[in-house]
């Protein structure tokens, strides 16, 4: 016993380090979007704020990128759900020589980069347009529509994949026997196989959905002029960094983990144990439901955008800007004193003014849009961050 | 091909064969292969005006290729920056495959064989919820790890580790740690449904025939879970070789990825050929050196699944 | 009962019969030349070991299969380019194939959704069903929740509410447990003695074939070797292969000394040459000098009371397996293994260390043309 237990620990010690890994950036960067700080960091802690949110509320080409890329999530499931159920049932009927040549064919979009996809789908309906003659509103130029055409390519392939793992346990008898009671074909796919299948519908829609909601990759060329919701978050990624990114990346894992809190109660809920459990508790049945489990999540989301929109960190942010300042002072003084040559770098100093004159109102907003506040600009200079 | 339409309309009736192949065929023709002929097309054309495409200098040629190769200068120079790129990415994409495929081995074989019921399916959602979070804000999250006043700065100059703040940014650490994140769970899946349908009793054969823990994997579970490894590892490098998000957030400033190469030529270069012919370098490249080593290893592009 | 199947009973009569059938699969032949009638109302099986081509021939008659060449015909029609919705019979499936995401009502109605019946009927016909095999008000139950044996029934239902001419079944008992696959024989056979219809029972298990069946026809390699009733079958092989396949059979190698045409002489090797009846129903002559089988069932086997008994020979004891009401005791001649079967009567004539006699009756011995003999 005493030999074996370290051993039987190092999974474990593994696997806790492996979860780390997984969730200790997601973590790090969810703490980030309530420090006050201008720059996203976690120490040194400055205030507890929700105000990034408030700055994302009324970020409107956030908001209509969003928007964007909600319509073509909703197109790309319309199209790709087809494509791909139509490509697994094909699969499962064809003979073995052609199913591996066309599962060739279906599986390359997964594996050509997103960047070749975009690209070929951009300059393909670009000289189909030429071809027509079309004007240049049509939609061979439009943005959303190549973005749908693009996406299905690969996100078609993705659902293939879940309907065929679906289809691969679909029993051909039950078909059979519906054809020998006299279905024609066509009854037998509407009464039969489809129905078997809406499970694998229903997970590649979800999947079909969030693979559209999160591509950057064949997006970014097939976009063109207009946007989607993660074209604008890279951007203002590129451009500089703020916590207010965070604050996107804390209603996302927000709304993740919602939806597999929800998904893993309902999986419970439905399991014969449970059941069992539940059977003659109704208290019981009625508080692990998942419907329950959902509203209570809803009433607590409810309350956090209540809490977010209420909470006032100006106080708390007024009074760290004025340490800083008196630091600052003391600093500058101190090596005034030490060594006149050798002051603080030079383009600090005119912004001191300006921002020092904000001391005193209580309404002043945390973010102030740069971050030439920050302590390291007092040391080594650290544009590299921007 | 007649008796294979009679045989789809026999088993489906007539409206849903229709249904079939029309979906199928949009999608093979019009979504994959005719962008792609196109884009091969183009990439063998000079870059002109709109109003000249179509016109006499509208001709095929072979000058977008041997410009990666020799460059603008001399007729005989070689270009090294950009094939030094294409080398840089190939070589950080294995780099970065390998890597996952090192750390995400054990968590699948745990994952598989160890776990059971409702703890199995906990930690399967645990692997996948990091993995609806947007591609950006990962990138994002690495970001504001690595930074110079970052936490992992922050900490190794606590502990006393460093002095100075390294600057992960510009030694690509954080784009490798970005990338082996960004794709570890197409590795994991691959190699746990492989692991999973392995027999238990075999291993605990192998280990009852005197096999020590590393015999059981090197000559039981490894060559099982060989085409999960080879799909793992096929996607793992198709996707960090071909990624633009995150060497676009996670790059240094003087090192690009090939991808952000064509993203350039075609946005802000406006050479849609050139982007063309690169792209397909890219393309090709990586398809070689993915059936390259998939015929080493003896796997067949059949067994790819996720 | 009589009240539901009026209407079918009318219809049952309709005889099937199979002319020159062949089914290849490229260079595999799946049926050899299948040719038999079989009468309308009557339980007729299909015997054979697994791959024996029985299932292929079913899915001639069903319409999932066409023959390469002869005719499958039904109430005189050719089935040829008719489909499995259009022809006059239903299929019960190995796995049953009952839907796992309809009722069981839904299941058994079915056949009459396809065909455009309003929910109404529908419903009350499903429920004339289920009354019908016994299980009266379960038609809002899921399919999971059903037992083995209710499932099997429940799918006889649903192929019954097609109304049929000849129902098929594929094997439908082998994945039942021993006690609850006897107890479906004899609730097969009284299901097909009320509904009057044709029933084509494909199995492998002899058992099953024999108590339920009118006649069998016992095939091996795609061909069909022997058909006649149960009792033609075990008692009257005509081939090898069906002695060796249908019940236990001692076999034994010899040669024919002499045949009249009423009796034959076989030396078998066992000391004294053996006297058995020439085959009554046929099957090749044997002529003297011929090779042949000498079959012997070990239940036809006993221990000789005197010294007199005609194919008489001496065995020495081997060992016995005790099965409670029946002792199987092996034993040897001159190198040959016989079995022997006696019913445990309290009495025990046979003494391990000594040789022990033992005869058979002349008509008991069966003597046939060498060939291929089915594995154990």
């Amino acid at each position: 016993m005493k030999m074996k237990s370290p051993t039987t620990m190092i999974p474990g010690l593994y696997l806790t380090l492996f979860f780390a890994y997984l969730f200790g950036p997601l973590i790090i960067m969810v703490i980030t979007a309530f420090n006050s700080s201008t720059f996203p960091r976690v120490s040194p802690w400055e205030c507890f704020t929700t105000d990034w949110f408030g700055k994302l509320a009324s970020d409107d080409k956030l908001l209509a990128g969003l928007g964007n890329s909600l319509l073509i999530g909703v197109g790309v499931v319309c199209v790709a759900i087809p494509i791909g159920l139509a490509a697994a049932i094909t699969l499962s009927q064809v003979g073995p020589k052609l199913r591996a040549a066309l599962y060739t064919i279906f599986i390359a979009p997964i594996l050509v980069p997103g960047v070749v996809i975009g690209l070929s789908t951009l300059i393909f309906w670009d000289r189909i347009g030429t071809l027509f003659n079309a004007p240049y509103e049509s939609f061979f130029y439009d943005g959303t529509f190549l973005t749908i055409f693009g996406q299905v390519t690969f996100i078609a392939a993705y659902s293939m994949l879940v309907f065929l793992s679906r289809i691969q346990r679909f029993d051909t008898t039950l078909t059979e026997a519906a054809l020998d009671m006299g279905a024609t074909p066509t009854q037998a796919f509407v009464k039969v196989l489809l129905p078997f299948m809406a499970p694998a519908i229903g997970s590649a829609t979800v999947l079909a959905f969030l693979a559209s909601l999160e591509n950057y990759n064949t997006t970014v060329f097939t976009i063109v002029s207009s946007s989607t919701f993660t074209t604008v978050l890279s951007s203002k990624v590129r451009y500089g960094l703020d916590p207010s990114i965070s604050a996107v990346a804390v209603i996302i894992i927000a709304i993740t983990l919602i939806g597999a809190i929800i998904y893993e109660c309902r999986n419970r809920y439905n399991t014969k144990g449970w059941a069992h459990v539940i059977a003659d508790r109704p208290v019981l049945k009625i508080a692990t439901h998942p419907g329950t489990v959902a509203a209570i999540l809803g009433v607590l989301t409810l309350a956090a955008v209540v809490f977010i929109q209420n909470h006032d960190s100006s106080a708390c942010t007024a009074q760290v800007l004025e340490e800083k300042r008196a630091l600052q002072q003391q600093l500058m003084e101190q090596q005034s004193l030490n060594t006149p040559e050798k002051t603080v770098p030079a383009p600090t100093m005119p912004n001191l003014g300006p921002l020092g004159g904000d001391e005193g109102g209580t309404s002043a907003p945390s973010p102030f849009g740069n971050n030439i506040f920050s302590p390291e600009n007092l040391g080594t200079s650290a544009p590299a961050e921007n | 091909m007649r008796d294979l339409f009679y045989d789809l309309v026999r088993r489906n009736g007539m409206a849903v064969c229709i249904y079939l192949m029309l979906a199928v065929s949009i999608w093979v023709f019009l979504l994959i292969i005719l962008p792609q002929l196109t884009m091969l097309d183009y990439s063998f054309r000079f870059n002109l005006p709109p109003a000249k495409i179509g016109g006499p200098e509208d001709v095929y040629t072979l000058e977008q290729y041997r410009y990666f190769f020799q460059g603008s200068g001399a007729s005989d120079g070689i270009n090294t920056l950009d094939i030094g790129i294409l080398f840089k990415t190939l070589l950080s994409a294995v780099f970065v495959t390998i890597f996952d495929l090192i750390i995400c081995y054990p968590v699948a074989f745990v994952l598989a064989k160890s776990s059971t019921g409702a703890k199995a399916r906990l930690l399967v959602l645990a692997l996948i919820v990091p993995y609806w979070i947007n591609e950006i804000l990962r990138a994002f999250a690495f970001r504001i790890l690595f930074g110079a006043t970052g936490v992992i700065n922050e900490t190794g100059m606590g502990i006393g580790l460093w002095d100075t703040p390294i600057d992960f940014i510009r030694e690509d650490v954080a784009l490798y740690a970005g990338l082996a994140y960004a794709y570890i769970l197409l590795m994991i899946f691959p190699l746990y449904n492989a692991i999973e349908s392995l027999d238990r009793n075999q291993i605990e054969a192998a280990r009852d025939m005197g096999a020590n823990w590393w015999q059981v994997h090197a000559k039981v579970v490894i060559p099982y879970a060989k085409p999960g490894i080879a799909s793992g590892m096929t996607m793992v490098f198709m996707l960090t070789s071909g990624a633009l998000a995150a060497p676009q957030i996670l790059g240094g400033p003087s090192n690009l990825w090939f991808t952000q190469l064509v993203y350039q030529w075609f946005n802000s270069g406006g050479n849609w050929p050139r982007g063309s012919a690169y792209a397909m370098v890219l393309l090709i490249v990586c398809i070689a050196l993915v059936l390259l080593v998939m015929r080493l290893f003896k796997v067949s592009i059949g067994e790819i699944r996720q | 009962m009589a009240l539901t199947f009026s209407g079918v009973v009318s219809s049952m009569t309709k005889e099937i019969s199979l002319e020159h059938v062949w089914v290849e699969f490229g260079e595999f032949t799946a049926v050899h030349k299948a040719n038999l009638n079989i009468a309308g109302g009557e339980f007729f099986s299909f015997l054979g070991p697994s791959g024996c081509g029985k299932t292929t021939l079913l899915r001639c008659i069903s319409g999932f299969q066409e023959p390469t060449r002869g005719k499958v015909r039904i109430g005189g029609e050719d089935m040829k380019g008719v489909g499995p919705n259009k022809r006059p019979t239903a299929l019960i499936f190995q796995n049953l194939a009952l839907f796992p995401l309809r009722s069981v009502a839904d299941n058994i109605a079915f056949p009459l959704e396809v065909r455009g019946v309003d929910k109404k009927t529908r419903r009350k016909r499903a429920d004339e069903l289920l009354e019908l095999i016994a299980l009266p008000g379960q038609g809002d139950k899921k399919v999971s929740e059903l037992s083995g044996g209710q499932k099997q029934r429940v799918a006889i239902a649903r192929a019954l509410a097609v109304e049929p001419d000849i129902l098929l079944l594929d094997e439908p008992l082998s994945a039942l447990d021993l006690k609850l696959r006897q107890h479906m024989r004899t609730e097969l056979r009284a299901i097909q003695k009320q509904v009057g219809l044709t029933f084509i029972y494909i199995t492998h298990d002899q058992g099953e074939a024999l108590t339920m069946s009118d006649r069998i026809a016992v095939m091996n390699k795609g061909k069909i070797e022997q058909i006649g009733d149960g009792r033609s079958i075990y008692d009257h092989p005509t081939t090898s292969f069906v002695a060796s396949f249908v019940g236990e059979n001692n076999v034994l190698d010899g040669t024919v000394l002499s045949n009249d045409g009423k009796v034959m002489q076989i030396d078998a090797g066992m000391g004294t040459p053996f006297t058995v009846e020439s085959h009554p129903a046929g099957g090749p002559a044997l002529a003297p000098g011929d090779a042949c089988h000498l079959f012997i069932r070990p239940e036809a086997l006993r221990v000789s009371r005197d010294d007199s008994s005609v194919n008489q020979f001496e065995t020495n004891f081997v060992t016995e397996e005790f099965e409670g009401n029946m002792r199987h005791i092996m034993m040897n001649t001159n190198g040959k293994d016989l079995k022997l079967s006696l019913i445990n009567d309290g009495t025990n004539a046979i003494d391990a260390n000594s040789p022990v006699k033992l005869d058979f009756a002349p008509e008991l011995g069966i003597a046939l043309k060498p060939g291929e003999l089915a594995s154990a």
